[in-house]
């Protein structure tokens, strides 16, 4: 790797690959072979997007083992739909799309949201807040206490900077109802921050 | 609440992490369950292919009686056909007197059709549709599990319903020429 960096900037030869060209490289390889079940290539994709794919569930549904079960089933549900993606989006765009499919349909099947609710009161630390520090970890619990459709707009709109049509289209709501949601939980953030002192 | 709190509010929010390591390896779980035997990929299309088939069949029966009148349809079937000399093995070819059979068969359709009320026309064309559909996907499929006798056998009753069909309006067309003529 120091050799590919020393390297001149106009040196061409196929040789010089850039990190970034190197992980979509890799990526390409292990999901095409993943698509021929190759369980090994799928295993270096889930460590590859597992952070990022947990940090959702997790900001989506505040509950550690919710998130660890919304996670296992969209890698689950990846591997069983893998034959379909065809690469219209990224790779990553499309696993998140199903990991908030995970979220939704779990939530809807269990009615845990009062679970949920019960969970992060009861925590003096919100559980999607152990990536944050300072301040930040007071706007991750602020975020935590969001209704669930303001939350799950402001986390993948705000956090994740999905667009609104993009976030819509995850959530099964419309563009609009989007906008509204996100509106709605900047308010109650602004709200809550204030009341805790917390200046936004 | 103002526009320098809201800007600030984003701005953070864009500050949060979005990469969390889970606190226990969830892979192996994983792993377990994607090695389990049983359903392969292709065991949901297979449902709905033979759905379809059902489906397909079902109507079939359906526009044939709202169709029939009490009379037995005239028999409408080539000679020598030998449905059964479809083979499938590893290249999953049609037999050539399958082949012979369906040919003849869609060639003689559109004729057929015409004589056929809108309604029992537009509800053949329907089931004709759904059945390629399905004969389409499972080719497909064939393509990426060239041995998998299951598919080939769903294959071959799916060109078999489609053969019925095509036949059946043969009889269908032949009882509404009888009912005309009397």
């Amino acid at each position: 790797m120091a050799a590919l960096l020393a390297m001149e900037p106009r040196d061409y030869s196929p040789a010089m690959v850039s990190p970034t060209q190197q992980a979509t490289t890799d990526e390409a390889t292990w999901i095409a072979r993943a698509q021929r079940s190759d369980a090994q290539a799928f295993e270096s994709l889930y460590r590859a997007h597992v952070d990022r794919v947990y940090g959702l569930c997790l900001r989506m549904t505040g509950n550690v083992s919710e998130a660890e079960d919304c996670t296992q089933e969209a890698f689950i549900q990846v591997w069983n739909k893998l034959a379909k993606f065809r690469g219209d989006s990224s790779f990553a765009t499309w696993l998140h799309r199903i990991a908030v499919n995970a979220v939704l349909g779990r939530m809807r099947k269990a009615r845990r949201e009062q679970d949920r609710i019960q969970l992060a009161t009861e925590a003096s630390i919100s559980p999607a807040s152990i990536g944050d520090t300072g301040n930040l970890r007071d706007l991750s619990d602020a975020v935590d206490r969001l209704p669930q459709g303001a939350r799950h707009v402001f986390v993948l709109y705000a956090v994740y900077g999905y667009s609104h049509e993009e976030a819509g289209n995850m959530l099964g709501i419309a563009t609009g109802t989007s906008k509204a949601q996100l509106h709605r939980a900047r308010r109650l953030l602004a709200q809550q921050l204030k009341q805790e002192g917390f200046e936004a | 609440m103002n526009d320098k709190h809201e800007d600030k509010l984003m701005s953070d929010a864009r500050r949060l992490a979005t990469r969390i390591s889970p606190k226990r390896d969830l892979w192996p779980d994983i792993a377990t369950a994607i090695a389990q035997p049983g359903r392969s990929r292709w065991t949901s299309m297979l449902a709905q292919a033979a759905a379809v088939i059902l489906l397909v069949g079902a109507s079939s029966g359906v526009t044939y009686l709202a169709v029939y009148d009490d009379q037995p349809p005239a028999e409408f079937m080539p000679p020598n056909l030998t449905f059964e000399q479809a083979s499938f093995g590893g290249q999953y070819q049609l037999g050539p007197d399958f082949q012979d059979a369906r040919s003849n068969l869609a060639s003689k359709l559109d004729r057929e059709l015409t004589r056929l009320s809108p309604e029992a026309r537009a509800g053949v064309e329907e089931n004709l549709q759904l059945i390629r559909n399905a004969i389409n996907d499972i080719n497909g499929a064939l393509e990426q599990e060239p041995d998998n006798a299951l598919l080939q056998e769903l294959l071959l009753k799916t060109y078999h319903q489609e053969l019925r069909v095509m036949r059946d309006v043969g009889g269908l067309t032949r009882s509404v020429m009888s009912r005309n003529d009397i």
